[in-house]
């Protein structure tokens, strides 16, 4: 994959970033970028304070820290449900906070978004809930059945299709909301403590599908209080506290190793 | 663009379907919002309609001298009838006056004492109609007794008009204000109904966004639902309306004398009342709703 050409308002910019990028060994193919990037809400409170991540195509990166660290507000950052007080969020190119809003929905088509809670709709089937993101993006019907059925079968629900959500277990309501967020191809997928609601040999499936998902070229940023997963993969894990980066290490645990 | 239209009357049917009660309840708050809309409408187009019918029997009535000739009262006559703001005259014999008179009388059922008498005691007059009531006293000016000398006396009744156009203006102002404060309450009633089925379905908005889906992917399926809701609203309530004319037609000939409109227009103007309302409010409505749940 490579990436799109920047719209040319964020061109300029994001030289100054690549440029930056160069001197610091970053690659330039970046999924994301956050440059000094501080958020404060209106009543005052500093949810992040000088934030500077690179996350490079293909990455798959934790973000660890305590409840209340600013991992939320990052999130929100990413998606655009808020935008940066200061600094510049770059998403595949696009500088966030200067996107004009009616771009917001086609920005978001190239992040999956997994939760906690999974925000399945109960009304509908794990095929019809797939297909949902597709066809509230204005989809056309052919294009979306071979979409939706590819999906499932990478998360392996090709069977339970047709079943709704209170008729599965918790790890298969996961997996549809992978599908979900895999279906419009995105370049990145944004997992929201995927495993919090799961017990830990489901975690681990979970862990195993969005691997498999990485390899295949998605990059994946998960928020995870989970210690257990986060220290055995090894993976680039970035720890927030308070609002700051405290720690950014490639193949760390959940706890700093000293 | 099609299969965008496809798409959002699909989900705006599911949607009145799938919350069939919510969707039930926002349409019964349209019908109840309808009727006292068009009650209100009713009440204020008949009184204007019947204050109207009185304003076209203003007339100017000048009583004659007895010894006017019927040249001179012929030429007054002729005269009166060429001014603009005058709709018709009328010449009213000495002898037609009495008739007149006997024929009320005996409306009335009483004796009729003029067989008494052994001459006519009454006096000829002109009757003048006016285009506008407000002419009135123009014309008055112009039959007065010092301008023509046949003229013996013109009836006042200035005072008389000056309060009925002062009512009538009051009501045509007050009547159109009461009227737009009830289109209010009503819509603000009717944005909450809508408000509340599509909070129910807040989640499913939420998951429209964080997918990607754009604005209007969002927006029109409920605008469609809000202006289903209306249709629905309208045509009950216009059905109820239907139901009810026969006692509504009788009760607006006896309250208001009158039946003010042919009940052609008033039909057409109260069916377009009611649907423009109710489809308008409920588009109105379910835009203003969902706006709070769009990108900000």
């Amino acid at each position: 994959m490579t990436i799109a050409p920047a719209p040319s308002g964020a061109r300029s910019l994001r030289r100054r970033i690549l440029e930056r990028g160069r001197d610091q060994a970053v690659p330039d193919r970046a999924v994301l970028v956050l440059h000094d990037v501080t958020k404060q809400y209106p009543n005052g409170k500093i949810a992040l304070r000088d934030v500077d991540l690179v996350i490079p195509e293909g990455d798959f990166v934790f973000i660890v820290g305590p409840s209340g660290a600013g991992k939320s507000t990052l999130i929100k950052l990413l998606i655009r449900d808020e935008v940066a007080s200061k600094g510049d969020v770059v998403l595949d190119g696009q500088d966030l906070a200067r996107l004009p809003r009616r771009q917001v929905p086609r920005m978001r088509r190239k992040i999956g978004i997994i939760f906690q809670d999974f925000k399945l709709l109960p009304t509908k089937t794990v095929w019809e809930n797939v297909a949902f993101a597709l066809e509230v993006t204005g989809h056309p019907r052919r294009q979306i059945r071979p979409a939706v059925d590819r999906v499932l079968a990478i998360v392996g629900l090709t069977a339970q299709a047709k079943q709704v959500p209170a008729q599965l277990s918790g790890g298969e309501q996961q997996r549809t909301a992978i599908a979900r967020a895999l279906v419009h191809d995105p370049r990145l997928i944004i997992a929201d403590e995927p495993t919090g609601n799961l017990d830990p040999l489901i975690s681990w499936e979970i862990l195993q599908l969005l691997l498999r998902i990485n390899e295949l070229g998605v990059t994946v940023l998960m928020a995870t209080h989970n210690a257990e997963v986060v220290t055995a993969l090894r993976k680039r894990v970035v720890a927030l506290e308070e609002g700051r980066i405290i720690r950014d290490e490639v193949g760390g645990a959940y706890h700093r190793e000293d | 663009m099609l299969a965008f239209l496809y798409f959002s009357l699909k989900r705006a049917w599911q949607g009145f379907w799938r919350n069939a009660v919510m969707s039930l309840a926002a349409t019964a708050t349209m019908v109840l919002m309808l009727l006292l809309l068009a009650g209100f409408w009713i009440i204020q187009t008949g009184l204007l309609a019947g204050l109207e019918f009185t304003e076209e029997k203003v007339q100017v009535v000048a009583y004659l001298q007895q010894n006017a000739t019927e040249g001179q009262i012929t030429a007054l006559a002729a005269e009166i009838q060429q001014r603009p703001d005058v709709e018709s005259v009328d010449v009213v014999t000495r002898d037609k006056a009495l008739e007149r008179f006997r024929e009320s009388m005996e409306a009335q059922g009483r004796t009729d004492l003029t067989q008494q008498l052994d001459s006519n005691p009454l006096f000829a007059s002109v009757e003048v109609k006016l285009k506008d009531p407000s002419s009135l006293k123009a014309v008055t000016e112009a039959l007065s007794p010092t301008k023509h000398p046949i003229v013996r006396n013109v009836i006042n009744i200035e005072d008389l008009v000056e309060r009925l156009l002062t009512v009538t203006n009051v009501l045509r102002t007050f009547g159109t204000g009461v009227l737009v404060a009830v289109g209010l309450i009503v819509l603000f009633i009717i944005i909450n109904a809508i408000r509340l089925a599509v909070v129910a379905r807040g989640e499913e908005i939420e998951i429209m966004r964080l997918v990607g889906a754009s604005d209007a992917f969002i927006r029109w399926p409920f605008v469609f639902e809000g202006a289903f809701v209306g249709f629905l609203g309208a045509v009950v309530t216009l059905a109820i309306l239907a139901a009810a004319a026969d006692q509504l037609n009788s009760f607006m000939v006896e309250f208001f004398r009158v039946l003010p409109l042919q009940v052609g227009s008033l039909t057409r103007d109260l069916v377009t009342l009611v649907m423009g309302a109710g489809v308008g409010l409920g588009i109105l409505g379910s835009w203003v709703s969902v706006r709070t749940y769009l990108i900000r």
